[in-house]
């Protein structure tokens, strides 16, 4: 009765889309299983993003509730298309995608790429964000509906599902090109490159939302709707407003924009999806590595660090700073930082500016800048350096063990971490200071916005080893360095925000200096900057390292990914 | 001083993870010196064990002490007599050989000349000297263990801890890894490895427990534990498992 061996075709049973979501569903609910607060964090998580949905919604369906047409195609397009964008960069910046089921898993079944890809893109749409967008832009339909009746309804309906398809399919191949690109070291030059394009598209989008905000030119907006509206950022969202207002041969149309660009998107991704999958065996051909010169400990201390001690404070700097440059990961965050910190200061004290020209009596929210404006952007950007080192256990992974087993002190550990990461974030933040004064032509603002950056960076740093000791997840070892772990997603959003909110809770200091002190500021800024930097971030490890001392089995168990 | 004391002590060892009982109480005492085996098959819970004994997990309940030094209260001084190498965990792979072994020695507090010296002798005494700048992620599953090795062995512990240091490693380096083991036992050292390998334990060890099921079923001189059998009779007879497959495969052979 034995069944041969070599002829088991007669078995094999379809595999459909449906098997991946199951088993995504499967992999979330047993990483929740005994879990308590991780379960409670996504509950929360879900709250935030329902409530955050429904108030969108309610924003989105406005035009229709209140009867106001005119500004219907506005608000589809624009809303729409920054929606797609958000999908589109977001993902790259802050948030990593959710890699529950990792490409690399698959490798070895035979499954058709096709089946492949469709299966994991059905999967990736399980997830919070998605109903979220999915809830929010709904309110796009009563738009619709409320013009055009229940056909404008269907089709606008039917236009909302098409984008968040668009929108997630947009996520999985740009994430999953950019990791591609980013491991292999030759082309991380022009990654970085790429991003900051990327960041820098967002300019002129917020300049278009500022001059929303201020009711410069409805009709000249309502242009730049329409052509938007064209665009894959904006053809799903439009299509149904476009029938309400009785173009009903531009909704088929815009549809066949919006399925081409997924269909576009897929294909790409399923290419680069081919080389993630292999990846973790190719991870690049075998170098002809140069045969090592000097002493192995020459060799470890960077030439940048060469003046450290040979001393454990001196090595573990060392090992840090390497690891910055040589982990994908934590390359990612660094460019991140530098591209976020150039732009978004830019984008704050610039907004506006074209603005204003024409409108000389509009309030003067963007426009010209003040040092309080200056201040509160230098914030951002000095929270949001710090705020990479949120998991910095979590990049170590189960290496970590080393550490444990040698018996770091604490303090030592968070001294040298945060060493070793200035060494790359304090030139880019006096890069960030130098530049900006300069843009902003005020070059003698130099002073208190390095002084404001290194306060709040030195404060992050302090919030960030309480965070990154007690709040530390694993993060997934797979060759994508924006991949995260289901679940952890939505911890890991909550710990940075609240890391980012109690750091700008206690940098708030040098901003109302800023406000209060006038032109006094401009000589103290900086040092009085310097020394508060420093002195929140050395108080941080003092007393986060005891804390790390109590936990470090227990810190080296969070951090160890389960298998 | 330290010879009252055996080299590793556990007492009462216990973990348990969601509920379920990884380890239930284990006392065992490694005399200084001894080539101490930890046997037990898959999942019996010698990671779990050895993880405790060395500080990286903590226990529900129960102690361990290196030398006479309390692993829990006194950390410092306990890990400074240890040699750890665990499996299942990476190492910093992202470093070289090279400067793999310069951070775990100065990670010591080692001096950096010694260091130096030290790992260059390593490196070329297990044949990692060709692989020059290749980072360890790099390097095959064997190379890893020997590296893992040299981390262990190089700021000189009294005690090392190795976990499954024979798995996936080819025969030549196998036999190479013994030899060494083998010097640093007879320079007074002592070593604790956990493996599932029988041919191995019985060639290299004087002391052998064998632990299923999260408790230690037999412990010994290898002659006491053995006695006129062979280690792999005592050892299958005491986990109990089944030896020989019937009738359920049949599909396989065709």
């Amino acid at each position: 009765m034995a069944v041969p061996l070599n002829a088991p075709t007669d078995q094999v049973r379809r595999v459909s889309a449906r098997h991946f979501v199951r088993l995504k569903l499967r992999v979330m609910g047993n990483n929740f299983r005994g879990q308590g607060w991780r379960v409670a964090l996504f509950l929360i998580g879900s709250l935030f993003g329902l409530w955050f949905a429904a108030s969108a919604f309610f924003g989105l369906a406005a035009p229709g509730l209140t009867g106001n047409d005119r500004y219907a195609m506005l608000v589809a397009a624009f809303a729409g298309g920054l929606t797609v964008l958000g999908w589109l960069l977001l993902p790259l910046v802050f948030f990593g995608v959710d890699e529950t089921l990792d490409p690399a898993r698959f490798a070895l079944l035979p499954l058709p790429r096709r089946t492949l890809v469709t299966g994991l893109f059905a999967a990736a749409l399980v997830s919070v964000p998605t109903i979220a967008v999915l809830v929010a832009l709904s309110g796009l339909v009563v738009t619709a509906g409320v013009f055009g009746g229940w056909f404008a309804a269907a089709v606008a309906a039917l236009g909302v599902v098409c984008g968040v398809l668009l929108c997630v399919a947009a996520a999985r191949a740009v994430t999953s090109a950019f990791a591609t690109m980013l491991r292999s070291r030759r082309v991380r030059d022009l990654a970085a490159v790429l991003l900051a394009v990327a960041a820098a598209l967002l300019g002129p989008l917020q300049i278009a939302g500022l001059a929303a905000f201020q009711d410069v030119d409805w009709d000249r907006l309502a242009g730049v709707a329409t052509v938007i509206g064209w665009t894959p950022f904006g053809a799903p969202w439009t299509a149904g407003i476009d029938v309400a207002q009785g173009r009903a041969w531009a909704a088929p149309l815009k549809l066949l924009i919006t399925l081409a660009t997924i269909a576009a998107l897929l294909a790409w991704w399923s290419r680069s999806l081919e080389s993630a999958m292999v990846g973790a065996a190719s991870s690049g051909p075998a170098k002809a590595s140069p045969a090592a010169t000097g002493g192995v400990v020459a060799q470890l201390f960077p030439r940048a660090a060469s003046w450290l001690k040979r001393d454990r404070f001196g090595v573990l700097v060392a090992r840090e700073a390497r690891y910055w440059w040589r982990d994908a990961r934590r390359r990612a965050n660094l460019i991140t930082i530098a591209v976020v910190g150039l732009f978004v200061p830019v984008m704050v004290n610039f907004g506006g500016q074209g603005f204003t020209v024409g409108n000389e009596q509009g309030f003067s929210l963007a426009g010209d800048t003040s040092p309080l404006l200056v201040s509160l952007s230098m914030l951002f950007v000095g929270l949001l350096a710090a705020v990479t080192l949120a998991n910095q256990f979590g990049f170590d992974g189960s290496a970590y063990a080393a550490n444990v087993v040698a018996g770091v002190p604490g303090r030592l550990e968070l001294r040298a971490r945060m060493t070793a990461f200035s060494l790359y974030v304090l030139p880019m933040l006096a890069v960030v200071a130098v530049v900006i004064a300069l843009v902003l032509g005020e070059p003698a603002w130099i002073g208190f916005m390095a002084g404001t950056l290194v306060g709040t960076y030195g404060a992050g740093l302090a919030v960030n080893s309480f965070v990154s000791v007690l709040g530390a997840y694993s993060l997934p070892e797979t060759s994508n360095p924006f991949a995260m772990n289901s679940g952890a997603g939505m911890v890991k959003s909550l710990l940075t925000l609240l890391a980012m909110v109690a750091t700008g809770a206690i940098a708030v200091p040098m901003v109302v200096a800023a406000a209060l002190l006038g032109d006094a500021w401009l000589w103290l800024g900086l040092p009085l900057g310097l020394a508060y930097g420093v002195g929140a971030a050395l108080l941080g490890a003092h007393l986060a390292g005891d804390v790390l001392d109590r936990r470090l089995p227990e810190l080296l168990a969070m951090v160890t990914p389960r298998r | 001083m330290t010879g009252e004391h055996p080299a590793l002590a556990l007492r009462g060892l216990a973990k348990s993870f969601d509920g379920k009982i990884a380890v239930a109480g284990v006392d065992l005492d490694v005399p200084t010196g001894s080539f101490y085996g930890l046997l037990g098959p898959n999942g019996a819970g010698k990671t779990t064990t050895l993880s405790m004994a060395v500080g990286l997990l903590r226990p529900d309940a129960g102690g361990a002490w290196v030398l006479g030094r309390d692993v829990w209260t006194d950390p410092v001084g306990a890990k400074q007599l240890l040699g750890v190498m665990p499996d299942g965990v990476r190492l910093f792979d992202r470093l070289s050989g090279g400067e793999l072994l310069a951070y775990h020695g100065l990670l010591r507090g080692m001096d950096p000349a010694v260091v130096d010296q030290r790992a260059a002798e390593l490196l070329d005494v297990l044949a990692l000297a060709d692989a020059g700048r290749t980072l360890v992620v790099d390097y095959s599953a064997g190379m890893k263990k020997k590296i893992g090795l040299a981390c262990a062995l190089l700021h000189g512990p009294r005690l090392l801890v190795l976990d499954e240091p024979f798995e996936a490693v080819d025969p030549v380096s196998a036999a190479l890894i013994r030899d060494i083991l083998q010097r640093y036992v007879a320079g007074g050292g002592t070593v604790v490895f956990s493996s599932h390998v029988m041919e191995v334990v019985q060639r290299l060890c004087s002391h052998v427990a064998i632990l299923a099921e999260g408790t230690i079923k037999r412990v010994g001189t290898l002659e006491q534990v053995r006695g006129e059998r062979s280690l792999e009779e005592v050892f299958v007879e005491v986990v109990g498992g089944r030896t020989a497959t019937g009738e359920e495969l049949a599909w396989l052979s065709r």
